[in-house]
């Protein structure tokens, strides 16, 4: 029951998305855009920075990109679904919440994936980036996996929401501070303790460790399992949050 | 468990914080009828049905639907009840046949197509089935509500204020296909602030301020009302007042002997309004 509510939930989540022809513009060509600007920034600062490595940040950058446009969409659908009160009816209808955490995070899942595609892919030529296929494959598999934590986290904070408006104060609070600790500008290591271990604390930090090292050519299998395990972990913790935070009566 | 009663509700209650939303509300609900709630805005309506369907968790009390806890048995009970929220409550950007076809697919409808094709020809939106509901009129919106709630053919069938914002010629159809649910066995519980609708119910309780301050048939709620009668003899009026129970006239006559010079008895009943009105004055305790 649970298995087919979900895959119902997300075929829904799905033509949802596709349907709506705002979500669907803001989540492809947003990315496009902001990858755009970042080879006109690149392309400024290695004619004055020599040693600039493009691909050290560009990989990060389009990894950002689908952790904050998962979060924010499945936020912002959710608590829709509050407010007009088809959370309440599917419910009624019997439907469980895993089905429903299930449903939206598939749903998203696809939506990561064509965002991934694009902005990769977009990345990749622009700057003329050279990987394996096996490298992309973990790429792929990174991004996948950031996108199941920011989904389940945009499922989390929903819960807190009653209108579209009340996710926005979570944007500076949980997503904008990856920019800056996360690794994705500047190496923990080179931050300061205290702020190292809020660091650690971000999804963000452990994606960027593997990109980093596919970019530098430095992986490491038991490192990248590590890294791959610790952003499994955060996605069941939040699956549990989110569990014990969507509440089925009032 | 059998009972005559789809529905058992004893003294059950529920706050807001400081307020009161329900204050020890009882009452039973027989199967297929047409139960009515009545009420001004803020009177609790949403809550009681919010209640019975376990998305509400009273704070005390006691509440049987089919024999079982709304909220302990929900998942026993989803296939047995619909309901149509105050709010449409449906997917705005999706159209009325794929929102009705996607609550079918959750209550597991079999032969689900010809099921929604038929829905959509009962409802009236056959035309514009395909459309996002974003595009729809409030009144179409509520008609695509209430086919999502009814695509599995409960034997419950819960509606907040269904006909709000629906115009007079699909308010009547909407009451017509109600009556034909209830004959066919479907327990309607329906909640309205309008007094004319509220009549074409079989039972209706009022509800004020969290409270119930009646529950009886339209026409026992009728003869709660007073009858003035006037009486003309020579010019002269008299008057006098009795209970518009059907007995209570005969009765008033045969004290008078129906005397040959009385020329006129005039009856002046009051109308739903008043009577309910009253009710809901009588009961608002004064700040
Ligand atoms: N979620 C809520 N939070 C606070 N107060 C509420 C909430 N829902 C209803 N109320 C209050 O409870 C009372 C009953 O509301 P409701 O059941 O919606 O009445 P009705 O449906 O008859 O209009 C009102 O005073 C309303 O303001
Ligand atoms: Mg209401």
């Amino acid at each position: 029951m649970i298995s087919k509510h979900l895959t119902t939930i997300s075929k829904r989540v799905i033509k949802q998305l596709i349907l709506d022809k705002r979500y669907l513009a803001l989540s492809t060509i947003a990315p496009l855009v902001i990858i755009g600007f970042y080879k006109l920034f690149a392309d400024a600062i290695t004619s004055s920075t020599p040693g600039f490595v493009i691909a050290r940040y560009a990989i990060p950058i389009s990894a950002f990109i689908v952790h904050f446009l998962c979060f924010i969409l499945c936020a912002i659908a959710l608590v829709q679904e509050r407010k007009d009160g088809t959370l309440e009816r599917l419910f009624i209808n019997g439907v469980h919440k895993t089905s429903i955490i299930g449903g939206y995070a598939l749903g998203y899942f696809g939506l990561a994936t064509l965002q991934s595609v694009i902005v990769l892919t977009e990345t990749i030529w622009l700057f003329d980036l050279d990987f394996t296929s096996g490298e992309i494959i973990l790429i792929f598999i990174v991004i996948w996996l950031l996108a199941i934590v920011s989904v389940l986290l945009g499922i989390f904070v929903s819960t807190f929401a009653r209108s579209e408006g009340h996710v926005f104060p979570f944007i500076p609070l949980l997503i904008l501070p990856s920019i800056f600790l996360s690794g994705l500008l500047i190496d923990v290591s080179l931050l300061p303790n205290p702020v190292q271990i809020f660091s650690h604390l971000l999804p963000l930090n452990y994606a960027n460790n593997i990109l980093q090292d596919i970019v530098f050519d430095d992986l490491n299998m038991h490192e990248t399992l590590q890294n791959i395990g610790i952003l499994l972990g955060y996605a069941i913790c939040l699956w549990i949050l989110a569990s014990s935070t969507l509440k089925e009566t009032e | 468990m059998s009972s005559p009663f789809a529905i058992v509700v004893k003294e059950i209650s529920r706050s807001y914080g400081e307020i009161k939303a329900l204050n020890k509300i009882s009452l039973d609900i027989p199967e297929g009828k047409i139960f009515g709630l009545l009420g001004p805005n803020g009177s609790g309506k949403t809550t009681l049905i919010r209640s019975l369907i376990g998305s509400l968790e009273p704070d005390s009390g006691l509440l049987t639907v089919l024999g079982k806890n709304p909220i302990k048995d929900r998942f026993e009970l989803r296939k047995h009840i619909g309901y149509m929220p105050q709010l449409s409550a449906v997917y705005e950007e999706l159209s009325a046949r794929d929102n009705i076809r996607f609550f079918g697919e959750l209550q597991e409808v079999e032969d689900l197509e010809n099921k929604v094709q038929s829905i959509l020809e009962f409802t009236e939106l056959t035309h514009r089935a395909e459309d996002p509901v974003r595009t729809y009129s409030g009144g179409m919106k509520k008609r695509v509500s209430l086919a999502c709630a009814m695509i599995h053919e409960p034997k419950l069938l819960f509606l907040d204020e269904p006909t709000a914002a629906v115009d007079p010629h699909l308010k009547i159809q909407s009451w017509e296909l109600f009556r034909k649910l209830a004959e066919n066995g479907t327990t309607i519980v329906v909640s309205t602030h309008l007094m004319d609708e509220a009549f074409r119910c079989d039972q209706l309780c009022i509800l004020n301020r969290g409270e119930l301050i009646a529950m009886d048939t339209p026409k026992g709620i009728l003869e709660k009302g007073r009858t003035t009668l006037s009486f003309k003899r020579n010019g002269k009026e008299e008057q006098q007042e009795i209970s518009s129970e059907p007995t209570a006239l005969a009765q008033t006559l045969k004290s008078f002997g129906l005397e040959a010079d009385i020329h006129s008895i005039e009856l002046y009943p009051d109308t739903i309004e008043d009577i309910v009105l009253r009710m809901v004055d009588k009961n608002t305790i004064p700040e």
